[in-house]
């Protein structure tokens, strides 16, 4: 009964800081409500045994990710959005009219879900707590995951040369 | 003990969100946070599936996730500053020519 209550506690703030995310209409208070998102994300990825990943949630997203957002935000002089007249017509209301229609698309997906159906896998909770989240995710990351761990570190090398290029002033 | 349903309605609220705010809004930085917001969505039924499937998968395709956006948010922000420099705006309606 306890989960039940944390997970719909942490439901609603994940929900509200991405509704905040989406109505408020200054970009760093955008960035703030990420934020609350990102941590009632994290307090759900502990709620699934995924206590690494929840670390990694708090650490990457809602310190790094978000501080880079933070710092191009106070760089570049943003104006709000103001009312100037939208190219198309009716854009917020057909935007949500859209979004509502591809959830009920997924609801109409997901309501039938059946797990049992598949073949479980030998990662039990008891399993995973007697080894360690953290010391299992290393094991699997150098051994079954390790062509796609170097291609990520090769990512993330064209990504930092990618941003100095762009960002680098031309010099004339 | 919460069902996977919870979880995976959550998650698609989540997903729908973003992109409600992908199509709405017209800041290009507030349209990159939305993508992240999208990006949390399946990642949440990611790590949900794993732990109902009793596999450890769906968390290692997390941290690959994880790793494509901060590249992302990286060249993203490198490409908001660039449109800035050139035009002294965000405004996503003003960038419709394809070139600088």
């Amino acid at each position: 009964m306890a989960s039940t209550l944390v997970f719909y506690f942490l439901a609603i703030v994940t929900t509200v800081g991405a509704v905040s995310v989406v109505a408020l209409p200054n970009p760093m208070y955008c960035v703030f409500s990420l934020i609350v998102t990102f941590l009632g994300l994290a307090g759900l990825y502990l709620s699934l045994n995924a206590q690494f990943v929840a670390i990694v949630q708090i650490i990457i997203y809602a310190s790094a990710i978000m501080m880079l957002f933070l710092f191009v935000i106070m760089l570049i002089n943003l104006d709000k959005e103001d009312k100037k007249v939208l190219r198309i017509p009716f854009q917020k209301l057909l935007g949500i009219v859209f979004g509502l229609f591809v959830f009920l698309v997924l609801i109409i997906v997901l309501k039938d879900v059946n797990i049992s159906v598949h073949i479980k896998g030998v990662f039990t909770p008891q399993y995973i707590n007697q080894i360690g989240n953290t010391q299992l995710i290393g094991k699997l990351l150098l051994s079954k995951y390790l062509l796609p761990f170097q291609t990520m570190g090769v990512l993330l090398f064209v990504g930092i040369i990618g941003a100095v290029v762009l960002g680098r002033r031309k010099s004339r | 003990m919460v069902p996977l349903e919870n979880y995976l309605f959550l998650s698609s609220i989540l997903f729908v969100l973003g992109l409600i705010g992908v199509i709405v809004r017209r800041s290009v930085i507030v349209v990159i946070l939305c993508i992240e917001l999208m990006m949390n969505g399946a990642n949440l039924a990611f790590v949900s599936y794993g732990h109902f499937l009793n596999s450890m998968d769906g968390q290692l395709i997390v941290f690959f996730v994880m790793a494509v956006a901060a590249a992302e948010a990286a060249i993203g922000l490198a490409i908001v500053v660039m449109i800035y420099r050139n035009r002294e705006s965000t405004d996503l309606d003003e960038v419709n020519l394809l070139k600088f």
